[in-house]
């Protein structure tokens, strides 16, 4: 019973939109007693009702289907109820074209909509398609074209005009990036506002990064699958890796993934500077992945490229870049008393980090110098402030403003400022402090760890540069034991200017790409791999973002005289996994895929009402003809 | 106020139509016994002019009365025999249910002063004339009378005449025949809108042998019927109710079983010898006593 129930309500939602409007068929019984107590006959007394008896059975004896036309007008009310109770739940059939609709066409330029399909693109099916709606497009319809990859497009807004959607869509390009729908449906989420009946029609393989991330299903939407082809192979994973300390070889590590349904045998080539380095065979089962490390000497700044050698079907995954760079390190200064606690863990967790150039010296033999990225006073300040960044632990700035009120005994940890890089990932509320400085701030200081007392950790930076306070020593708390103290640590080092040169060896294709500003240089040009230059307009104040990077290779900088090379990769299991998706995700609900010609919901509601309102006169002019009781 | 103006305007006649009337005479089919001396010959033999038979003499016979001249010729006595002149009983019988008061003019009204001219031209002719309104609620009733001199009576009783109750005819005109046992013109009058049927009436009536009359008598809404929309029809005797809503259809069915009930009564009256008359209320009464009962034989 419960199967038959079930099976009944998903037969009734999958042929009405709305169909909770069936809810009107509640008025039947009250048309039933509209038309009993509607008719009020005039009253008339006349001399014998004999005559008029007998008429009436003569005529009601002749009348064919006497029973039912008894009941005409009762029966033409119900039925014209029926059909616009029907009408309101508006009934479709699936049929073929996207008619009688404003329609959003979301477009996938992302990297496997390059595959090639025969003699053409993934990509120019899509397009084929795209432009088969345009060309069924009827009067009063209109269409709006999406594109969607890394970044979201709208190639164009809600039109009629047929020149500009075929200039739209032939104008769109495959990139080098992974497949992103969000913003694209933010897009027709904003234009649904405006547009109730918007019909959704996402053109993709279905290979979507961030469906997770989709939207509740508020759309009329259909996925139009393209593509068929699943013959690939393509680099996934890609990094280098330099030893510890900085002895021994580097390793490169590649994963590449097989995504066809033969087993691969191909080979993986490393090149450094376009010089081969080392040539590895890859073999892969159909779905399978092959790790390959190549072990390497360290080669100082340079471009790392892997290439895959094998004809597949989509050519974007089967070569990746590296940037090499000399390592920046970061001059570090401890001052701190030789054998004390706080120079013990400190000196511990800065040598983690193989970035990190550590001296330590005593405080008296401490003398202001500019060599050092970042210096750490631990109990001791000095009688200046340092250049660059600047620690100080159990001690305070001179000359700043900050002053030491006197001491806390046992202060709780309350509250941190999560939002400040250097409290990034880390939960400081399980460290135990004997004793801390109760400190008086500046202004525009910020507390980065509250206790009751005042602030436990704060950021007293000055203009661009970095100056902290710790108002406790590490020997009065248990901190060094908890996991926060070398995140903290971390996060000191990666807020050091400097160190922003040294993380990137490459970026995702389609992620802005960052160019750091030079003194007295005013502009950069960027040299996209295919050739394209492109001037960017620099900050001295701060970096700038550079965000055509949709082709994946290797862009060159070129500020003043200084060239410096980046590289960009797409790198990407979901995109190298080229066989379509037969459903598409969209917030709790499914779609499913629609090959070939986009099948649409014909909705019914129109002819109902003209049928309900002929269904109406039908019963006027019967009522009006009045020849039975 | 009102009752005295229904009154008059149901027996006045105009003196002129009194004067036309006074020319007619009732036509009685068959020869019957009288009640008292009349001008109508009467199937007794008695005191008048016209020579009848003769028969023998038997012991105290008047001898007034002996042909001499026989005795003369034969020797023997015959006594000469003449034929009776006796009055005729005209019968007017009303039907004064809640139906006849239906009409413009009401039906009850035409038939009073129907009735009143017929009563009228009987007295003038010597006759006698009986008069009884009846429905079931009451019964209304003149004891016979004659003379022109009773005029003033008959259309003062027949305008007292009040409608009300329902129509039991046959019951009516039962009782009326078992209580009038004078043989004469009986006239019905009535619309014959029985439930119980127009034939048990004419059959009663027959059998009182008189030479009965039936007018038959209908109101223009009857014949022509003016009615539009959905209606309730109230039956106002029996107050039952039909529902009808208007239609040519309809109409036309009215029609053809209005035609069928005047055929119906008019064949059963013919196959007993009865003269039958369908009236419309609104009729001329003038032209209809001067010409229409005049050429169906019942006044001459």
């Amino acid at each position: 019973m419960n199967a038959l129930l079930s099976a009944l309500e998903s037969a009734v939602s999958s042929a009405f939109i709305a169909p909770f409007f069936f809810a009107f068929l509640g008025l039947i019984p009250v048309v039933i007693l509209l038309y009993l107590l509607k008719l009020r006959r005039t009253e008339m007394v006349i001399s014998s009702t004999a005559l008029w008896r007998k008429s009436l059975q003569d005529l009601t004896a002749n009348a064919p289907f006497q029973k039912l036309r008894k009941n005409l007008l009762l029966l033409l009310q119900i039925l014209a109820l029926l059909l616009l109770v029907f009408a309101l739940a508006r009934p479709f059939l699936r049929t073929t074209g996207a008619s009688g609709h404003s329609i959003c066409l979301l477009i996938d330029r992302s990297a496997s909509m390059q595959t090639r399909e025969g003699d053409s693109a993934r990509l120019d099916a899509a397009k084929r398609e795209a432009l088969a709606i345009v060309n069924d497009l009827r009067g009063g319809d209109k269409i709006m074209v999406v594109t969607f990859a890394e970044n979201s497009n709208v190639l164009c807004e809600l039109t009629d005009d047929r020149f500009r959607l075929r200039q739209a869509i032939n104008s769109i390009e495959a990139s080098d990036t992974r497949t992103k729908i969000r913003d694209a449906l933010l897009v027709a989420h904003s234009l649904k506002l405006t547009v109730p009946d918007l019909r959704l029609i996402i053109m993709s393989d279905g290979r979507i990064s961030d469906d997770e991330e989709l939207g509740a299903r508020a759309f009329d939407l259909s996925f139009v699958q393209v593509g068929e082809s699943r013959d690939n192979a393509g680099i996934v994973s890609f990094s280098t890796r330099k030893p510890a300390g900085g002895e021994g070889e580097c390793q490169s590590f590649i994963l590449v993934h097989n995504e066809s349904s033969e087993p691969l045998d191909a080979t993986l080539t490393l090149y450094f500077d376009d010089a081969a380095l080392a040539v590895e065979e890859v073999a892969a089962a159909p779905g399978g992945d092959h790790e390959v490390v190549f072990a390497h000497p360290d080669l100082g700044s340079g471009v790392l490229r892997a290439e895959l050698d094998h004809d597949d079907h989509l050519a974007a995954d089967n070569r990746a870049w590296l940037t090499l760079r000399p390592t920046a390190m970061i001059k570090t200064l401890l001052v701190s008393k030789s054998g004390s606690t706080g120079e013990y863990w400190l000196k511990r967790v800065m040598l983690l980090d193989p970035r990190v150039e550590l001296s330590a010296i005593e405080p008296s033999d401490y003398g202001v110098t500019d060599e050092y990225d970042l210096t750490i006073f631990d109990g001791f300040a000095p009688e200046e402030l340092p250049p660059g960044s600047v620690l100080f632990i159990n001690s305070v700035p001179p000359a700043m403003g900050v002053e030491v009120v006197g001491t806390v005994e046992n202060p709780p940890v309350l509250a941190k400022d999560g939002e400040h890089p250097a409290m990034r990932f880390l939960n400081p509320q399980n460290v135990g402090i004997r004793k801390a400085m109760r400190l008086a701030l500046p202004e525009g200081s910020r507390e980065l760890i509250s206790s009751t007392e005042g602030a436990l950790i704060a950021d007293v930076s000055r203009g661009d540069r970095q100056i902290l306070v710790v108002a406790f020593g590490i020997e009065d708390s248990d901190w060094p034991l908890k996991l926060s103290f070398p995140l903290f640590i971390q996060n000191l080092l990666a807020w050091v200017p400097r160190s922003a040169m040294a993380a990137e060896t490459f970026i995702k294709t389609g992620r802005p790409m960052t160019i750091m500003p030079l003194p007295d240089i005013e502009a950069a040009t960027v040299t996209s791999p295919d050739g394209a230059r492109q001037a960017v307009q620099l900050d001295p104040m701060r970096p700038v973002f550079f965000g055509a990077t949709e082709r994946a290779g290797i862009y060159t900088v070129e500020r003043g005289g200084e060239v410096e090379q980046l590289a960009v990769n797409l790198l990407d299991m979901n995109e190298s996994s080229i066989g379509p998706a037969d459903r598409l995700s969209v917030g709790r609900g499914e779609v499913a895929a629609e090959r070939g010609r986009v099948r649409q919901n014909k909705e019914l509601w129109r002819w109902l009402v003209i049928a309900g309102i002929c269904a109406l006169t039908v019963e006027w002019w019967v009522y009006s003809r009045r020849a039975w009781i | 106020m009102m009752r005295e103006e229904s009154t008059r305007s149901k027996t006045v006649l105009d003196p002129e139509f009194l004067r036309k009337l006074e020319r007619l005479a009732l036509a009685a089919k068959r020869v019957q016994l009288g009640v008292a001396k009349g001008e109508r010959r009467s199937k007794r033999k008695g005191i008048s002019v016209e020579f009848a038979d003769y028969r023998d003499y038997v012991q105290g016979d008047d001898t007034r009365f002996v042909d001499w001249n026989i005795y003369g010729r034969l020797d023997s006595l015959f006594l000469k025999l003449f034929q009776e002149q006796e009055d005729l009983t005209v019968h007017l019988l009303i039907d004064a249910s809640d139906s006849m008061a239906f009409g413009t003019p009401p039906k009850l009204e035409f038939a009073c002063k129907l009735a009143a001219a017929i009563g009228y031209v009987a007295l003038v002719g010597y006759d006698r004339v009986s008069v009884e309104a009846f429905s079931n609620a009451r019964r209304q009733r003149m004891l016979p009378c004659r003379g022109r001199a009773s005029a003033g009576k008959l259309f003062n009783f027949i305008g007292s005449i009040e409608p009300g109750g329902e129509t039991n005819l046959e019951r009516s005109c039962r009782s009326y025949v078992i209580r009038n046992r004078a043989k004469g013109v009986a006239v019905i009058m009535s619309d014959f809108f029985d439930p119980q049927g127009f034939e048990g009436c004419i059959r009663g009536l027959t059998q009182s042998r008189s030479d009965v009359y039936a007018i038959h008598i209908l109101a223009p809404e009857e014949i022509e019927p003016e009615l539009t929309g959905d209606l309730k029809l109230l039956d106002c005797e029996t107050n039952a109710y039909v529902e009808i809503s208007v239609s040519r259809a309809l109409m036309r069915r009215y029609k053809e079983n209005r035609d069928g009930f005047c055929e119906a009564v008019r064949r059963y009256c013919r196959a007993r010898g009865i003269g039958h008359f369908v009236v419309p209320s609104d009729a001329d009464i003038e032209r209809l006593t001067l010409e229409v009962l005049r050429r169906g034989g019942m006044l001459r």
